[in-house]
């Protein structure tokens, strides 16, 4: 699928101070359209995570504007900022399921924020349209035939797996990733990207992926941003790419 | 040289010997003094305790054999006894479920709701259930009903508390995660919390059942029921020997609750 015109989630002059010494985010730009996976790169501490966060308010930014399915994401509230919120799924480093619950009803758990009143109570209560979508998520995910396995008998692979499913059934626009495949062994850190490229191409949704890993951005992202200090320091294809823009981004940890 | 190099920059305790020798004595000075008020206070007495060893051999031969007769009596008030504890523990278990959200500090939804939470688990945790019991008789009147309540208000305190502090320690993950995902709070607490926690409520409830029987038996003395009632009335009109029947079967319904819910916890966690 070929990257649309307007883009799924848009950041403009985002800044972020926790303390007054030093700003995480000075001032960040970036588009992510539907239909690509863009890779965000830098050190530890140069502002990634917190991007992501900032994005969809889980953190509040001190400025900025963000839009968010062609909404403004900065300025809403309340339930506006809630169903906003919905439009954005994240995937996170940790994974993050409900440890003695079965794979299929994390996956359903996604689709919470839009099953209102007594049916949310209970997972048995859930409406047939969002079982449904849980199980063809998982399908997605490549995963059905652990549909009844708890959580915690997952390998960390198929547990990521089951949290993007879960980020699928959420039926957002936009999927967060936040660093997924830096707590796994390299073939599942593979299939989780390749996964997460393909639902990028395949399903038109804007995917954007904080990583660690420069050539897991090379082959799989569609655009690369490098981040240092809160600031973009680079944003390429992974085509033009140069190693030393890579090897720059992590110099800075050296002397922190 | 009788010292070393490195040595010489260690400093010396910032008090001397004597000082702290002064600080101990003074402590172990007061200690004294207040056992000494103490044992003064409840007439305390290592003579009287000799002196009256014969007192006690009366008891006991007054006491033997156990009356057999009121057997299937005792036995009846000891499952009114465990029933008063089921029902207390029940009713006190949904209540302090309905409280422990906001008892904690990682999910209230605000400082004060939090404090308010935290107040009604103290004053009902620190007040003994046979007190709560001495009320709720004059509330319903005299029976078991009176004591299940007291039970029930007594273990929201308890429960409370320690239901809490399991949230507090829990792995925040999974909450933050159906928080992104849009989930309301209380979609949040049915569908991440207590799974991560039921385990833990479950032995802690089970603790508790346990807790409440003995209780019970306290409790029935003052509010007319179970079996610490017929004790109570036995020890109080000299019938030592009814009262040795019923003590035996409370003993055997103890120790065979505190078993089964040892062993049942055993397996959940």
């Amino acid at each position: 699928m070929e990257p649309a015109a307007s883009p799924a989630l848009s950041v403009r002059e985002l800044r972020k101070a926790f303390t007054r010494e030093q700003p995480v985010l000075q001032g960040v730009d970036i588009d992510v359209f539907p239909g690509e996976l863009v890779a965000v790169l830098g050190a530890n501490g140069s502002g990634k995570s917190t991007l992501l966060r900032c994005a969809i308010r889980l953190i509040e930014p001190d400025s900025g504007r963000i839009t968010l399915a062609g909404r403004d994401i900065a300025s809403a509230s309340g339930s506006d900022l809630r169903e906003l919120r919905r439009q954005a799924a994240m995937v996170f480093q940790q994974i993050h399921l409900v440890q003695r619950r079965t794979a299929l009803e994390n996956v359903a758990y996604g689709a919470l924020g839009r099953i209102g009143g007594w049916r949310s109570l209970s997972y048995r209560a859930f409406p047939p349209d969002v079982i449904e979508t849980a199980w063809r998520s998982l399908e997605r995910v490549g995963l059905a035939h652990k549909a009844w396995q708890r959580a915690d008998t997952l390998s960390g692979g198929q547990a990521q797996r089951v949290a993007v499913a879960r980020a699928l059934c959420q039926q957002a626009q936009v999927i967060l990733a936040d660093e997924p495949v830096s707590s796994l062994d390299p073939r599942a850190a593979e299939d989780v990207l390749s996964l997460l490229a393909d639902i990028a191409r395949s399903d038109g949704l804007a995917v954007a992926c904080v990583l660690h890993q420069p050539d897991l951005a090379r082959r799989y992202a569609d655009r690369i941003i490098g981040i240092a200090a809160g600031e973009v320091v680079f944003e390429r294809t992974p085509a033009t790419i140069q190693d030393s823009e890579v090897a720059h981004l992590y110099l800075g940890e050296l002397d922190g | 040289m009788a010292s070393s190099p490195a040595a010489v920059g260690r400093p010396a305790r910032s008090k001397p010997g004597i000082v702290r020798k002064l600080i101990w004595l003074a402590i172990a000075g007061g200690a004294a003094a207040i056992y000494w008020h103490a044992w003064n206070d409840i007439g305390g007495s290592i003579t009287d305790l000799f002196s009256s060893i014969g007192n006690l051999w009366d008891l006991i031969r007054r006491s033997t054999p156990p009356n057999t007769a009121i057997f299937h009596e005792s036995v009846n008030a000891s499952i009114t006894t465990l029933d008063t504890a089921l029902i207390g523990t029940t009713i006190g278990l949904v209540l302090s479920l309905l409280i422990t959200p906001f008892a904690a500090r990682n999910l209230s939804p605000h400082r004060l709701v939090y404090e308010a939470a935290r107040v009604v688990i103290a004053f009902t945790r620190t007040i003994p259930s046979f007190i709560f019991a001495l009320y709720m008789v004059v509330v319903v009147g005299l029976g078991p009903y009176p004591v299940a309540l007291a039970l029930a208000i007594h273990s929201v305190g308890t429960l409370g508390k320690l239901f809490a502090e399991t949230i507090e320690d829990m792995d925040m993950g999974p909450v933050n995660a159906l928080r992104a995902a849009g989930a309301s709070r209380m979609q949040v607490f049915l569908h991440a919390v207590l799974p991560g926690v039921a385990p833990s409520f479950v032995s802690l409830s089970l603790y508790r059942f346990d807790v409440n029987v003995r209780d019970s038996l306290a409790a029935g003395f003052v509010g007319g029921a179970g079996i610490g009632f017929l004790l109570f009335n036995s020890i109080q009109l000299f019938q030592y020997k009814d009262a040795a029947m019923e003590l035996t079967v409370m003993l055997v319904l103890l120790l065979a609750v505190e078993r089964i819910s040892t062993l049942l916890r055993a397996r959940i966690v």
